[in-house]
């Protein structure tokens, strides 16, 4: 990514960021000013997370339960992204872990709204009941273990479930979904999945350096994994089967989860 | 309800503020603004400068901390999407106003024991009266001491430094009028979504008298500490440099000591607390004079 940095008060160059020595990037990456950028490409001129004018295809009543389960379940993976990521300002180790965890609270909290506007258009009168209503089982349980994780104020185990375990799944899912969505599900798709991206560097960046510095902290992540791995798995098989994916993609999105992962060094 | 939080959605917000007020602005000014050079080779005027940004960091530090530690106490999701917005605002203010040190001269390696330095104590005191609400998850007190005395504060004092600043210096000027836009829309929501919620508790008025009382008491005596040791005003005298003449509430700043126009705030501060705490059925408690 380019991005225009001043060099000096009165001149501007552009500037590859992955130049910047690593404090100035990490600097870069994790300010208002870098989010004010990355979300100005993508964000203007939209309207509840897509283009305006985008017509929406005709589906069976069969069809319109299905998408309405699979947002609902959205609302509920972006509702505890939501809380997870504004309980995690508060034990962020840093300022620019808090700023970077700022802008990501009104992403989720953007998601939620889009996803329940969306709702709305889909003929769901009070979208909050309805999310209780089908909210898969779970994806409450990770709901409250990631919260859980975050009242302990374990940085390292909360910063793992939401920025690397959670948003993976999300991304994994979002991205497979679009591909085949009606054309403004698929919209606001996009912008999110653009947002989830930007989420999972920031948790593979900080554990990996935590990692490195530390390695006693793999093992208590790796518990933490294979305590939520199950429900992400759960949670996925569900979902995949709502959208209506083959069974082989549905295999692929969970090797595509368990890659990221993977990553850090977790098998 | 539904209606008024309408208004408040990061739709809303984003076609407000960051595609809106703050388009083009870098660091909340215009790029290739600076501070004055006055302001800059004046070792007086730069250690008022950095004592007086040092308590807007510690400000919006808080002001971080309290509205993302409410989002998870919100009772609503339209609350808790509106908070969303407020944590970034907050967040944004830290990092304008951090980098406001950094361009008075502060090094990133300083700047943690500049802020321990410089911080009052008065202010620590005032936030941590907030904090233990947001603490205790009590939304109704906490949005009460977040959004209509911690915000009701810092619209007014943004709004004075506004006013000495726009003539004399642009870019902090600039960047405070961004603040003062974001201020306004989070006192709107306090007063908005907390009558509400007082006529459904109305047992939490007594308990919220008192923090307003408290809070109130630990403002003035910032305000007290601030002003009587401010030295920029003699400093601008002594050397000669011409006072601005800008108006705030009806009166001529230029013609004012730091103890008069620290009467002028605390005033101002005190009776939008009166209008705003009335205007949710809270009564107004009068604070004890430091």
């Amino acid at each position: 990514m380019i991005a225009v940095l001043p060099v000096s008060a009165d001149t501007t160059v552009p500037v590859d960021i992955h130049d910047l020595d690593y404090d100035r990037f990490l600097e870069e990456v994790h300010s208002f000013e870098f989010w004010f950028e990355a979300v100005s490409g993508y964000l203007t001129g939209l309207t509840w997370g897509h283009r305006p004018g985008l017509v929406d295809r005709p589906r069976t009543p069969e069809e319109r339960e299905r998408l309405v389960t699979v947002l609902c379940n959205y609302c509920v993976g972006e509702a505890a992204a939501l809380e997870g990521a504004s309980g995690l300002v508060a034990i962020a180790p840093n300022r620019l872990a808090k700023v970077f965890l700022a802008t990501q609270v009104v992403d989720e909290g953007r998601h939620l709204e889009i996803f329940y506007h969306r709702l709305r258009d889909l003929g769901v009168d009070d979208p909050e009941s309805e999310v209780e209503r089908r909210a898969s089982r779970s994806l409450l349980l990770f709901r409250r273990r990631l919260l859980e994780l975050v009242t302990s104020k374990d940085w390292e185990a909360a910063i793992f479930a939401q920025n690397v375990i959670l948003e993976s799944l999300e991304f994994a899912v979002f991205a497979s979904h679009a591909k085949d969505a009606d054309p403004i599900t698929a919209d606001l798709l996009q912008g999110v999945i653009r947002d989830e991206r930007r989420h999972m560097g920031f948790g593979e960046n900080e554990l990996g350096r935590r990692l490195a510095a530390a390695p006693h902290i793999r093992s208590r992540l790796g518990q933490t994994k294979k305590e939520l791995d199950h429900l992400v798995l759960d949670a996925l098989e569900e979902t995949t089967r709502l959208i209506g994916l083959p069974r082989d993609e549905h295999e692929r999105l969970g090797r595509l989860y368990l890659g990221s992962v993977e990553r850090l060094g977790f098998s | 309800m539904s209606d008024f939080l309408s208004a408040y959605s990061i739709q809303n917000w984003l076609e407000s503020c960051p595609q809106g007020y703050l388009e083009g602005t870098e660091f909340g000014h215009l790029p290739g603004e600076t501070e004055p050079e006055l302001l800059l080779e004046n070792e007086i005027l730069r250690q008022d400068a950095i004592a007086t940004t040092v308590q807007m960091v510690v400000g919006e530090r808080c002001a971080l901390a309290a509205s993302s530690g409410l989002i998870n106490a919100a009772p609503d999701e339209g609350s808790r999407r509106y908070l969303a917005t407020q944590t970034l605002d907050e967040a944004r203010h830290v990092e304008i106003f951090t980098q406001r040190l950094h361009d008075l001269g502060i090094r990133k390696d300083q700047l943690e024991d500049t802020i321990g330095q410089y911080v009052n104590p008065n202010l620590v005191r005032f936030a941590e009266v907030l904090l233990e609400k947001v603490d205790r998850k009590d939304f109704v007190s906490g949005v009460v001491g977040q959004n209509l005395v911690l915000e009701g504060m810092a619209f007014s004092v943004f709004e004075l430094m506004h006013a000495l600043s726009a003539e004399l210096n642009p870019k902090f000027g600039r960047t405070l009028a961004g603040t003062i836009a974001d201020e306004r829309r989070h006192v709107g929501f306090g007063e908005n979504r907390i009558g509400s919620l007082l006529k459904q508790h109305p047992e939490k008025k007594p308990e919220i008298e008192r923090m307003q009382k408290e809070m109130s008491y630990f403002m003035l005596a910032t305000f007290a500490d601030s002003f009587r040791h401010n030295q920029s005003q003699a400093e601008m005298d002594r050397i000669g440099q011409e006072r601005g003449h800008a108006a705030y509430q009806g009166v001529d700043l230029g013609e004012l000591s730091p103890e008069q126009m620290e009467g002028v705030l605390a005033d101002t501060v005190l009776k939008e607390f009166k209008t705003r705490l009335g205007r949710i059925g809270v009564e107004y408690q009068t604070p004890v004079r430091p």
